[in-house]
């Protein structure tokens, strides 16, 4: 469901009363994870089971991480094979559960269906791990498979098909007749292969809490539902916010307190994200569209204003989605975390990337670059591990080489500027919108990879932009008006001269203005480009 | 435990949050917009109907405009003629139509006004009366029943087959279901919101009469259908094509009148007979809306006489005229249980049809003068 169609309308106008009719009882818990995961049902109710298999999986291995002996125990693991003898009758449930699944398993691998092997085969490893983990008692044991669960389920649904072609070209090449199979193939009961939409969300989120448990961040969530309910939550729950748990987990505690300044705050999120999804990014989709369907038929000038255009489609796109997530939300007293703080006046790719996506920068930062070593190992190490989260980064993102290559140009921007920044020269000497300047127009040579359907076809709009003839973009002054006036706003926003912007007259006249544009002027449909990350 | 410290409050990074008054002086503005802009457009738009006004073929979609023609002055004294393509006049020019010639007959110009819609069949036509034909109360109405829609149950909409139709926002979304409308949800809901807010319906009708159809958005980046394609709108200001004056009926019309290449006898195309598949009208999903229709006129005090057909006959095999003749009896029947008068004619000769369902210009001549000659159409006609 899409939160600027009209069945979103309905459903809100469902879901929130019956929200707030049931703040006294203890159903308002139900009522919401009932809510998100007919959201989530709504596009398709067969990919529920994959939300609540990554849920209720991160729920156990948490509740048996818990379980485990602390540091300085020793375990018996003679008498623990032998005899059974485990002094956790959770963990003694676990083992001989995981145990009996893992044999299970190994009987279907080698004598199942066919169309069940490959499943039963990665359920095997999975049981067989947690086996392990009940019999040694090992944390880490659970968390390792929290985190191949979680991620295998990324892979298969989203690199599979791209791993498989690569895979397949080399053995190719190598002329040997080994072919890997079809990822559509090992889809068990005939479903269909579709990559399932909101995947790298919800499986990040409910992964980081099994890490941050591990890591003693945040304590164990007793309520099964509550944990639901934190995984599923509808507004955040096919583009993100990434939220952590310890961050909004504490807010299903108790029913929230809504003030009239959350109703308020929330709608006017909601609007501002409504407006830039569909009078802004769905105007810019259709120029974007047409020089990138056919990037060998356009000239330099087209394609330099089409990949300005996706800049700011995507952007739009995103943060609209965001600030609509983050507008419901707060309807209901929930406060979700900010995800875009006007990434395009960043001074620095490192400052772009604090004010991009800042849940996924954040997350990465955590559970990627900090457990690599972060900065703290010398220039090597620190710019080892820049660029290796940067890369991945750049593949959660898509499964192609455009999207390696996005990620590598970050990764390498991120390294230079750093090393830029360090000079005192650059620092105190360069304006500040030179380098915006900079930083955007950086960004926006990346979104080409970003954008291109493949990477040759990247490669060609690098080709023609830089030698191509200078002809007509045919691109309509209104859609550069609007976005130059946008983008002064937010220069506007972070000069000197905010003080213009909070005068009521004119916030409440860009809010009239908004809604009747959008009334006038906007587009209906089109989903979020983030949806298929 | 609730740890509270960690809720942290939500940050803006821009300047448009509004406070509770602000909310509410915001959407007054706004609903006042919304309210005043399709009840004052009419003032400052030229829309000039006349003698024999037919929506324009570009403007079928229009129907917001089609609501604001029924309560044009002019026109509030004619006898309505509602009906499909047949009505609107597919093959012939606005002074070649059923209710030009019903006007003529009767000695009195505008003395019945075109309110056909073309594209339109009983489900849809159903639709526009209950949603856009409000200002169709206490008249008189010559409502057309064109059994066409019921000669397939294609033509009926009852196959479960995907069908692209005409004025798929006019039928019903929801219920009564018809099994080859197969729009998503989100695309029903649109149309059900466009229905009942008029300035939704008002923004439909600047984007069909100035905007080629298109989102005004859109319409900045549309193609001209050239290979290379050529971007005509580009550099113009979007303001631009509202001229505030509404294109006219059309009335040399290249594609329609006796001057039309198309303007011609469906024998002359050499096409055989046909065999029709006429659907139960028990069953029938065309027909069943046609009586809803029929109670919805009377409803809202209008004095309703149906005219059915006359159907092309002649373009019928033999052996589908028996169950041709006893759908028609069917319809006539339910029609006279129900006291609505409704007039069966005579089929028209052969020559005077363009196609199953159409006339050529004499044949609504023709038509017009039976109609006029008929003791009780007269009665209708003059009555109170």
């Amino acid at each position: 469901m899409l939160f600027h169609t009209w069945p979103f309308l309905v459903f809100l106008l469902i879901v929130l009363p019956v929200f707030f009719v049931l703040r006294k009882t203890r159903f308002w818990l139900p009522w919401l994870l009932v809510a998100s995961y007919v959201f989530y049902g709504w596009w398709n109710p067969y990919y529920l089971l994959l939300v609540f298999y990554s849920t209720t999986l991160d729920y156990f291995i948490v509740l048996l991480m818990d379980h485990c002996l602390r540091e300085g125990q020793k375990v018996d693991l003679l008498g623990r094979l032998t005899r059974l003898r485990f002094n956790d009758r959770v963990l003694k449930t676990a083992y001989l559960i995981s145990a009996l699944v893992t044999v299970v398993c190994l009987g279907l691998v080698l004598g199942g269906p066919a169309t069940l092997r490959p499943m039963m085969g990665w359920l095997w490893l999975i049981f067989l791990l947690m086996a392990y983990g009940a019999l040694f008692s090992s944390r880490r044991a659970w968390l390792v498979v929290s985190v191949i669960n979680n991620l295998s389920l990324l892979l298969f649904f989203k690199y599979a098909n791209f791993v498989t072609q690569n895979m397949n070209w080399i053995l190719q090449k190598g002329h040997g007749a080994l072919r890997l199979p079809e990822p559509a193939t090992l889809m068990p009961f005939g479903f269909d292969y579709v990559l399932p939409v909101g995947i790298s969300f919800f499986t990040f989120q409910s992964l980081s809490y099994s890490i941050d448990f591990y890591l003693g961040k945040t304590h164990r969530e007793r309520s099964f539902l509550r944990f639901a309910t934190f995984v599923a939550f509808f507004p955040q729950l096919l583009a993100g916010p990434i939220e952590r748990a310890r961050h909004l987990l504490p807010q299903f505690y108790q029913f929230p307190v809504v003030r009239m300044r959350d109703v308020t705050d929330g709608l006017s999120l909601f609007v501002v994200g409504l407006f830039k999804k569909l009078a802004l990014a769905n105007y810019l989709s259709f120029y974007v569209e047409r020089v990138y369907e056919r990037p060998a038929a356009a000239d330099a000038p087209a394609l330099m204003l089409a990949t300005f255009a996706f800049a700011w489609q995507i952007f739009f796109d995103f943060s609209g989605y965001t600030d609509m997530a983050r507008g419901v939300a707060r309807l209901m007293g929930f406060h979700l975390m900010l995800n875009f703080n006007n990434p395009y006046l960043a001074t620095g790719l490192g400052d772009f990337w604090a004010r991009w996506h800042i849940s996924l920068s954040t997350w990465f930062r955590d559970y990627l670059y900090i457990p690599l070593g972060g900065n703290k190992h010398g220039a090597f190490h620190t710019y080892r591990n820049l660029f290796l989260t940067f890369l991945i980064s750049g593949i959660w993102h898509g499964a192609a080489w455009t999207f390696v290559i996005w990620g590598l140009l970050h990764a390498l921007g991120v390294m230079f500027t750093r090393e830029l920044e360090r000079s005192a020269w650059y620092r105190e000497s360069v304006p500040n919108l030179l380098k915006q300047i900079g930083v955007f127009i950086f960004v926006c040579f990346t979104w080409i990879f970003f954008r291109a359907s493949s990477l040759e076809e990247a490669l060609l709009i690098v080709r023609r932009i830089v030698g191509g003839a200078w002809t007509d973009p045919a691109c309509p002054p209104l859609m550069l008006g609007i976005v130059a006036l946008i983008w002064l706003y937010q220069f506007l926003y972070e000069s000197k001269w905010r003080p213009l912007l909070q005068n009521s007259v004119v916030r409440v006249s860009l809010v009239v203005f908004m809604i009747l544009y959008m009334c006038l002027f906007s587009s209906g449909g089109g989903a979020f480009i983030y949806f298929q990350f | 435990m609730q740890n509270k410290l960690q809720i942290q409050e939500t940050p803006f990074v821009n300047e448009v949050r509004l406070g509770a008054a602000q909310w509410a002086i915001a959407l007054g503005i706004v609903l006042l917009g919304v309210c005043l802009a399709p009840l004052f457009w009419p003032k400052i738009e030229r829309f000039e109907t006349g003698l024999d006004y037919r929506l324009p073929y570009p403007l079928s979609k229009d129907y917001w405009l089609y609501a604001r023609r029924l309560r044009q002055r002019d026109d509030a004294r004619s006898i309505l003629v509602l009906g499909d393509s047949v009505i609107w006049g597919e093959y012939v020019l606005p002074d070649g139509t059923l209710s030009h010639f019903l006007s003529r007959e009767s000695g009195s110009a505008g003395a019945f006004a075109n309110a056909g819609v073309n594209g339109l069949f009983p489900l849809a036509l159903e639709g526009l009366v209950r949603y856009y034909g409000g200002a169709i109360h206490g008249r008189k109405v010559l409502l057309h029943c064109n059994v066409l829609w019921m000669s397939s149950p294609k033509a009926d909409l009852q196959t479960d087959k995907e069908e692209k139709f005409n004025h798929a926002e006019l039928v019903p979304q929801f219920w009564p279901r018809i099994p080859c409308y197969k729009a998503e949800i989100a695309g029903r809901l649109e149309i059900v919101a466009e229905r009942n807010l008029n300035f939704l319906a008002w923004v439909g009708h600047l984007q069909n009469a100035y905007f080629d159809q298109k989102n005004i958005l859109a319409w900045t980046l549309a193609e001209d259908g050239g290979d290379p394609p050529k971007y005509p709108n580009t550099y113009k200001s979007p303001l631009a094509p509202i001229t505030l004056t509404l294109p006219n009926a059309f009335k040399d019309d290249p594609e329609r009148g006796p001057r039309s290449p198309r303007h011609k006898p469906w024998s002359s195309d050499g096409i055989g007979r046909t065999q029709f598949e006429w659907v139960d009208l028990e069953t029938s999903l065309q027909w069943n809306a046609f009586q809803r229709l029929t109670k919805l006129l009377r409803e809202r005090g209008n004095d309703v006489l149906v005219v059915i057909g006359p159907f092309n006959e002649h373009i019928m095999a033999e052996e589908n005229r028996l169950a041709f003749r006893k759908l028609r009896d069917g319809i006539a029947a339910w029609l006279s249980q129900n006291q609505i008068p409704c007039l069966v004619p005579a089929t028209l000769p052969c020559e005077l049809y363009a196609d199953a369902s159409h006339p050529l210009t004499d044949g609504y001549a023709l038509l017009a003068k039976r109609l006029s000659e008929n003791e009780s159409f007269r009665k209708w006609q003059s009555g109170p």
